[in-house]
């Protein structure tokens, strides 16, 4: 039995058209959503991990152009939608929310008064009923004293309470879809353990499906179900995520989790990827990681290596996949 | 093993002032009574998340904040003194040194008794009070400030900061040849452009930045580049003790590891003490020797790091280690998750001061502040229920 993804990406390409050149932040992305499921999209700074997610709500600035590929949800391609559809979809079906919780939200209005907007516009129900419904959401996502903090502003809330303030507003018209774009980052680890929980409680109450966006394998490793690593642009793999991290395949992948200090086991020294993430403007010839990757052969110079299926559920980007397997196995012997 | 650095009772109250008259309405208990050793050589890790006053602990320590009160010594010297204006500076040695040791002999009878009770700074300036003084304060006084000029840039030269944030640390109107090199030439460790040249090559080249790159501008570098820039300008004029301050926190994982790694060579090759700030237990438990845990201005729990990463005793310790997400699916692992915000530390809670989000709290816990007490070897922990063998 074969569950369908409620969102598809396939071949994703979003190109910026700056003065310098063009930069291809996102470069070839493909990855499937299922129902209550969360995928979580995992890579450093610039490697196109929150232009995809602008991408599948179309939120990119006028100098950003999806060039190629389709997002799928529900048997409708969203690139083909008309704006006024799409503004139908933003909010509604697929909702955000974003890293800055003070950013985000606006200072000038209180939380009650940015809830209600998107409950009044895609429900079309009366105010009234609208902040009682805020009440509630407030209530839900855990913030103490909702009729109170309702009328408060922002500032007067504190980093964690924000994003539970956005968590709530991003609840309200109870989306299929939760786009989250580094939700934790600029909290604490106490807070941040309080928000994944909350929005774990949230996701098996709804069944809604989650995107999670970050940078921290830890975060990745407890929070999702299948996850896109992304490099330069490229997802240069793709598993389920207990694979994935038994049995990572792509020589970034192994990189990665292998440069981070870890809790659960002891370790010498930490593993070391040369160099520096290429710019993007200058992205080099053939595989994006060939000047950092020690298995780099004439072949990744010259070809880009097209993502690769090698089992079910597990595609990877990489010319040298199983070499890099024996060769990794060897070297590092039973580290775990 | 002696201690490099022992701060003592340290106490930092930042003033909230309000009104026309900007007077004094409330203060910002930053760090509030904290004492801990840095021994030669080590790596201390001190932990805690936003607002717990470690990054004020680091401050304080080099005195881009001076302390409310408490004592800093640095290698056997009171180094408390040094940056204060030449009336307080007498008023704290009379308060802490002459006061006590005249009280001492009062009490005791006997000079010798009265050095032979006390160790360490106090035993040294004893003998500098008794001895060289002949017991008079204001020649006493006079030796210590002496030379204050000079001690200062001793104490400036030895102890050295990178900071968190690699993009605003370093000046971007200066040439990395005179970022690494300032230090060289007001402690006058180079005579000469060309000694300069040469020896901030070296430097540059030991934390992996070719020396082509001498006379460039910050902006024209990555953040990890940067970040091993600020690294070799504390390295330059060779201090015994580099506090990183959040050093790693802003890089990218991929970098991130090579700046450790980079640190622990430069660390055993030029034989530096570290104080490592940080709020990710991770990466502290990776670079420490020990570790000291603060929060809203307390230490809450120190000991050696595989004491502490084994047997945690605060609830606080637990709960922070149990939020750190690990980076490996099979691990099921039991979650404590604290409840509510950090509390203001305007008006820290009365009592222990994790007693609002404690899930063992008693009724002594918001009545009574618990010690820091020794509960095992090295391993000090600051709560009524650890003492008590819960």
């Amino acid at each position: 039995m074969k569950k369908e993804p409620i969102l598809s990406v396939r071949n994703l390409k979003t190109y910026f058209y700056t003065e310098d050149g063009i930069v291809k932040a996102v470069d070839g992305v493909d990855f499937d959503v299922y129902q209550g499921e969360t995928l979580g999209i995992v890579g450093e700074s610039g490697c196109g991990k929150s232009v995809t997610s602008l991408s599948i709500l179309r939120l990119l600035d006028e100098k950003g152009k999806i060039v190629d590929g389709s997002i799928i949800m529900e048997g409708k391609d969203l690139l083909k939608l008309s704006e006024e559809k799409m503004r139908s979809i933003r909010g509604n079906d697929i909702a955000m929310i974003f890293q800055e919780p003070m950013v985000a939200l606006n200072p000038v209005f209180t939380v009650g008064d940015q809830i209600t907007e998107a409950i009044v516009l895609h429900q079309k129900t009366d105010e009234v009923t609208a902040k009682k419904m805020a009440v509630d959401l407030l209530r839900k996502v855990g913030i103490p004293e909702p009729e109170k903090r309702v009328d408060e502003y922002p500032h007067e809330l504190s980093g964690g309470m924000r994003q539970r303030a956005m968590i709530a507003m991003a609840l309200s018209c109870k989306p299929k879809i939760l786009i989250a774009d580094e939700p934790t980052t600029s909290l604490d680890v106490t807070i941040q353990a309080q928000i994944m929980e909350l929005m774990k409680e949230l996701q098996r109450e709804y069944g809604m499906a989650i995107i999670l966006i970050t940078h921290d394998m830890g975060v990745i490793a407890e929070n999702s179900d299948r996850v896109v690593v992304m490099y330069a642009g490229k997802a240069v793999e793709y598993a389920e995520v207990k694979t994935l991290f038994n049995d990572p395949k792509h020589p970034y992948t192994w990189g990665l989790l292998h440069a981070i200090p870890r809790l659960d086991i002891e370790q010498q020294r930490l593993y070391n990827i040369p160099g520096v993430v290429p710019n993007p403007l200058k992205f080099p010839k053939g595989c994006k990681f060939n000047p950092r990757c020690e298995f780099a052969e004439e072949i990744c110079r010259r070809e880009e290596p097209e993502l690769k299926q090698i089992e079910e559920n597990h595609s990877v980007r990489c010319h040298f996949w199983e070499k890099v397997e024996e060769a990794k196995r060897a070297e590092v012997g039973e580290r775990v | 093993m002696k201690p490099f650095v022992r701060i003592e009772n340290l106490v930092k109250y930042f003033p909230i002032r309000a009104g026309v008259f900007k007077r004094i309405v409330a203060w910002v208990k930053a760090v509030d009574n904290v004492s801990f050793d840095i021994y030669e050589g080590e790596t201390l890790g001190l932990v805690g998340e936003s607002g717990c006053g470690k990054t004020t602990v680091g401050m304080t320590l080099l005195r881009l904040y001076e302390p409310t009160s408490g004592r800093i010594i640095v290698e056997d010297d009171d180094t408390t003194y040094y940056f204060l204006p030449g009336i307080k500076a007498r008023s704290y040695l009379k308060k802490t040194y002459v006061n006590k040791f005249t009280k001492m002999v009062r009490d005791s009878g006997s000079i010798d008794d009265a050095i032979s009770s006390l160790d360490g700074v106090d035993k040294k300036y004893a003998e500098i009070f008794f001895k060289r003084a002949n017991g008079s304060p204001q020649a006493f006084i006079s030796i210590l400030l002496r030379g204050r000029e000079e001690k200062r840039k001793q104490f400036r030269k030895n102890l050295q900061i990178v900071f968190q944030d690699p993009y605003s640390s370093l000046n971007p109107r200066m040439r990395v040849k005179s970022i690494v090199g300032e230090g060289l030439i007001t402690h006058k460790l180079a005579q000469g452009n060309k000694e300069v040249v040469e020896k901030v090559s070296k430097t540059l080249e030991d934390v992996g930045i070719s020396s082509d790159y001498l006379y460039r501008f910050p902006h024209e570098f990555s953040g990890g580049q940067r970040q091993r820039i600020s690294i070799a300008r504390s390295l330059a004029v060779s201090p015994k003790l580099i506090i990183a301050d959040e050093a790693v926190a802003a890089l990218d994982v991929s970098i991130r590891s090579q700046v450790i790694n980079l640190m622990r060579d430069l660390q055993a090759e030029h034989k530096l003490t570290y104080l490592f700030i940080s709020h990710d237990l991770s990466v502290i438990k990776h670079i420490s020797d020990r570790v000291v845990v603060m929060y809203l201005g307390k230490v809450v729990e120190s000991a050696p790091k595989s004491i502490l990463f084994d047997n945690p005793l605060h609830p606080y310790t637990k709960a922070l280690m149990s939020a750190i997400p690990i980076p490996n699916p099979n691990i099921e692992k039991k979650r404590i998750i604290l409840k509510g915000d950090v509390p203001s530390p305007i008006n820290p809670p009365s009592g222990c001061r994790f007693h609002t989000r404690c899930p063992v709290a008693t009724d002594i816990c918001s009545a009574k502040e618990p010690d820091l007490v020794e509960v095992g070897p090295q391993h000090y922990v600051s709560c009524h229920l650890v003492k008590e063998g819960k």
